[in-house]
């Protein structure tokens, strides 16, 4: 009976052994599929050629891909140390897996019925970094096993322990131990002191939660029981654990995240990785040599930040819910380069890029191209003479449309010059009613604007999206007096070895003739030197300048693009949740009020030192003084109130009929429809 | 029952001596961890490269070859650009852009023979371009009815641009094309074609505007050490082109025999061709009257 038990059992245990035997090779050969293949060497794996990205000025503004691997020898060996006694114990006695920390492990994840405990080797761990996820499976956990069993026949144990030095992740953006002491500490790895390395073997377990920037006490009761482990494992003496903890930790300050240049950057890596692939432009080993004016970037965010803070003060209660956002693009006039792109007030706060987003209106921005199009298409000139006067246009479909002006008063006669140096709405909406809003979609796209255009009577008031981008480019057109230049972010790339790949070739078309075009330049003039954008003037900025103002409805969004002969220029400002800028006493923020101070405080520091140039009055265009009010040309000496306009050549201006006025005519007579003023002798200058 | 016995211990003791054995060499040499590694080793280049580090590494090549490919293509363009010999085919080929350098400009701009190049840009505008050491490169691109000549910078900006209408194409593919051969390879009459002795003389009695038109520059020839041998006059005009006749000049190089054709207006080319039929049958007159006395 004894006899046939001890059979008994003696049998089980040879069928248990085979079982195993054969449970661990079917497991292993149902896996071996989804075994990944080792390298041959661990030194340069996970290793990438950084790619760089600098500024126009010089100055390396992102560096991707980026790793400093370093051999054990540059390594502080308080940290080796360190690392093993938290991390690894056993690491130099283990073949790969630690039995007793994995059958603690299994029987702490039975209990828990998860995998809550790793119990993984360094050999592991990297054998984890490299390869799997980091999803808790127990398949995942296996073949982890395997490969960290075939790191350990197929490397040293040096070779394993360097490798995971360089690869694993510390937090704040650092990889690899080299990368976190200069990220921590502002020093190599091989500089670290005991207390140093011990803060950085602690991090790798918890990145987040033991990072000293942002949780120091956390970290240093971390750092503290790694030099626990490190006594403990006799690596040193309490003495040295005690004069480790009483020296000074010296962190570094955490890199500022809030790079005003860090827009402009994601725009490049946007456009890049649209043209070329994901893997060219962070595995290229490119050098991209971008337009950004790092120096005149930095300017802009100041003068952003600047004024908003008083707008915000401005604002009152309403601007601790929710701060005003600002976007400002200046592009060189005369290559098309993007000096600034700020797409936002604070990038750590929000990435949202609303220098290059179209989801804003420009208001009376656009209007320059709709007094454009009627110039061209119906023959107006800017001393052509409109009536401003409530109306009210039938839209075929829906319902009539009463275009109301911004302090909802009229001015009666005036010229096309004064209308727009005023913003008036009335006389933007007629002539779109007289071109039709085709037409000025058209203008439009020819100034470059490629964002959806409605072609509806409202366009006349600037309703449809446009980024500040498309209208810094736009105005750059009329800036050199219709020439059409591309902008552009990216002068040229090179791979590693300083070949160029890339350049970027100036290319320019005319789109308009310049005698067209400086007509609307010198309206455009007027607007900043008497007209809604006078507070360019009034802050002291000197240098010949044009620009529109632009406000739309209940103050959502205020606008200022202007340019001069070297930039062209565009600020917005508002709120995201694109509510009304309005003050507890119940005044908003305009164009020329939030947008144009920025646009000055900039500008003044982009022409810091650059003589004041005038514009180019080109072949065909001649300078007139008119009578506001009717056109009439106003002869030499007179002493009538007059206002110089840009005419072409062969645009007909007359004198005032004498000795009597003009007679006048019945309100369906004229004047609510603009007239071509060479057709007429009764009224010379609608 | 003995046997049994014998049997059970035997195996037991087997059994126990086994895992004895196993258990002291994985104690003491991690037997199977070694195991399994090395026979994972063995296997190794019959997995896959899988998981994130080959990942990197596959985006690592396919970013060189894409680099590799881009650098390929440009270095295509730029052995392209730099084996163009001549301004016709620089100006002619633009799909849609060439770029060259300054010296390889200049090298076709004065190597021209003739002055066509003169009207793309003034030698002395050159000169002034030239000036400020800025002068890097040419790009040439077409876009719609123009070509822009691109004078640039070592940044790419332009120094100075000259803006040219389509129509200079159709100008520069009929005029001075060289070509391969003999005249009469070039569809020019043997009685139309005469010796660069007999020709010449009337060259010289042309005003100099009608010589710039019809000839190159002598140094055009002299300093390429090329042979000037016959001229050939059409005498019908151009099948595309009624107002225009091919002249014709031949000229040996170290290896071959080349026409270069340039079109003349059919005015010209006749008053050419009667003022030289004349001299040669004046010359063949005296020939014969000398014959005949003697």
């Amino acid at each position: 009976m004894i006899l046939r038990f001890f059979e008994k059992i003696l049998f089980a245990l040879y069928a248990l052994i085979l079982l195993l035997a054969f449970s661990l090779a079917g497991v292993y050969f149902g896996l071996s599929g989804e075994l990944p293949q080792l390298p041959q060497r661990l030194e340069n794996i996970n290793l990438s050629l950084p790619t760089e990205i600098y500024s126009n000025d010089g100055e390396l503004l992102k560096v991707f891909g980026e790793r400093l691997p370093v051999p054990l020898e540059k390594v502080s060996p308080f940290f080796l140390k360190a690392v093993v006694a938290v991390e690894d114990a056993h690491f130099y006695e283990h073949q790969g897996v630690d039995h007793k920390a994995l059958v603690r492990a299994l029987i702490s994840n039975f209990k828990a019925k998860r995998i809550a405990q790793g119990g993984s080797t360094i050999t592991q761990q990297l054998a984890k970094n490299l390869f799997f996820s980091f999803e808790r499976k127990w398949v995942r956990k296996f073949k982890e096993i395997l490969i960290a069993l075939q790191m350990e026949a197929s490397f040293s144990k040096d070779q394993i322990l360097e490798a995971y030095c360089n690869q694993i992740y510390f937090g704040n953006g650092a990889y690899g131990v080299e990368e976190a002491s200069h990220v921590y500490f502002g020093k190599s790895a091989e500089e670290l002191s005991a207390l140093q390395a011990a803060l950085l073997a602690g991090l790798p377990n918890s990145p987040n939660n033991a990072n000293p920037f942002t949780n120091y006490e956390r970290a240093m009761a971390r750092a503290g029981f790694v030099l626990d482990r490190m006594v403990k494992e006799r690596m040193i003496g309490a003495a040295q654990k005690e004069e480790a903890l009483s020296s000074s930790l010296e962190l570094a300050s955490p890199v500022e995240v809030n790079n005003p240049h860090q827009y402009f950057v994601n725009f490049v890596l946007d456009d890049l990785e649209k043209t070329y692939g994901k893997e060219f432009v962070y595995f290229g080993g490119l050098k991209i040599f971008t337009t950004l004016d790092a120096r005149l970037q930095t300017e802009a965010q100041k003068a952003a930040r600047s004024h908003l803070e008083g707008l915000d003060k401005r604002m009152g209660e309403r601007s601790k819910s929710e701060p005003l956002q600002v976007a400002l693009v200046s592009m060189e006039n005369k290559t098309g380069a993007i000096r600034v792109l700020l797409g936002g007030r604070n990038y750590s706060h929000s990435q949202f890029n609303r220098a290059v987003s179209n989801n804003r209106m420009p208001g009376s921005s656009f209007k320059p191209f709709v007094y454009f199009t009627a110039m061209e298409k119906l023959g107006y000139s800017p001393a052509s003479m409109v009536r401003d006067e409530p109306i009210t246009m039938e839209i075929r479909g829906t319902q009539p449309w009463e275009p109301k002006n911004f302090e909802e008063d009229y001015a009666g006669d005036l010229i096309l010059k004064k209308a727009l140096m005023k913003s008036i709405n009335v006389v933007s909406a007629k002539l779109i009613q007289q071109v039709g809003p085709e037409e000025v979609v058209k203008t439009a796209r020819k100034f470059g604007v490629k964002s959806p255009l409605g072609a509806h009577m409202s366009l006349a008031l600037g309703t449809s999206g446009a980024s500040p981008l498309e209208m810094a480019s736009a105005y750059g057109v009329i800036a050199r007096l219709g020439m059409y230049v591309e902008p552009y972010l990216i002068q040229k790339i090179e791979n590693f070895n300083g070949r160029v790949i890339y350049e970027h070739f100036y290319r320019s078309e005319t789109r308009f003739p310049a005698k067209s075009i400086y007509p609307l330049l010198d309206m455009m003039q007027g607007v900043v030197d008497g007209g809604t954008g006078r507070t360019v003037r009034r802050m002291g900025f000197k240098h010949p300048a044009a620009g529109k103002t632009g406000t739309t409805n209940n103050f959502k969004d205020a606008w200022f693009t202007g340019f001069t002969r070297d930039y062209s220029t565009s600020v917005w400002v508002g709120y995201d949740s694109n509510e009304p800028m309005v003050d507890p006493k119940g005044r908003g923020l305009t164009g020329s009020g939030a947008a144009a101070p920025i646009w000055v405080f900039f500008m003044k520091k982009a022409l810091e030192n650059k003589s004041l140039v005038k514009f180019t009055v080109p072949d065909g265009v001649r300078i007139v003084q008119v009578n506001p009010t009717t056109g009439y040309l106003l002869e030499e000496g007179s002493s009538e109130p007059g206002m110089f306009v840009a005419v072409k050549d062969e645009t007909v201006l007359t004198l005032p009929p004498l000795p009597s006025p003009p007679p006048a005519l019945s309100s369906s007579q004229a004047l609510s429809t603009l007239q071509q003023p060479e057709k007429t002798n009764d009224v010379p200058n609608f | 029952m003995n046997s049994t016995v014998f049997r059970l211990f035997g195996s037991g003791a087997i059994l126990f001596f086994m895992l004895a054995s196993v258990a002291t060499l994985e104690f003491y040499g991690h037997i199977f961890e070694k195991g399994i590694g090395y026979y994972l080793k063995w296997q190794n280049p019959k997995r896959r490269q899988l998981g994130r580090a080959w990942e990197t590494e596959h985006e690592n090549t396919l970013a060189q070859r894409q680099v590799q490919s881009l650098l390929t293509s440009l270095n295509t363009k730029e052995r392209n650009s730099e084996s163009i010999d001549t301004l016709k085919t620089l100006v002619g080929t633009l799909n849609p852009s060439n770029l060259v350098s300054r010296k390889k400009f200049l090298q076709l701009y004065f190597d021209y023979p003739g002055q066509w190049a003169r009207r793309i840009i003034d030698p002395w505008e050159l000169l002034k371009i030239d000036s400020n050491k800025d002068w890097d490169r040419v790009l040439l691109s077409r876009s719609g009815q123009w070509i822009t000549l691109s004078f640039i910078d070592p940044q790419n900006h332009p120094i100075h641009e000259v803006f040219l209408r389509l129509d200079i194409l159709y100008e520069v593919q009929s005029t001075r094309t060289i070509q391969r051969g003999f005249l009469e390879e070039a569809n020019f009459e043997e009685k139309r074609i005469f010796s660069i002795e007999d020709f010449l003389p009337l060259l010289q009695t042309l005003d100099p505007a009608t010589q710039n038109n019809l000839f190159p520059d002598p140094k055009w020839f002299l300093q390429k050490d090329y042979h000037v041998t016959r001229v050939g006059i059409a005498s019908e005009s151009l099948p595309d082109r009624p107002e225009i006749a091919l002249f014709g000049i031949e000229y040996k190089t170290d290896y071959y025999t080349n026409v270069l054709l340039i079109p003349v207006p059919l005015e010209t080319s006749n008053n050419i061709l009667s003022q030289i039929e004349q001299a040669v049958s004046d010359e063949f007159d005296d020939l014969y009257n000398q014959a005949g006395a003697s």
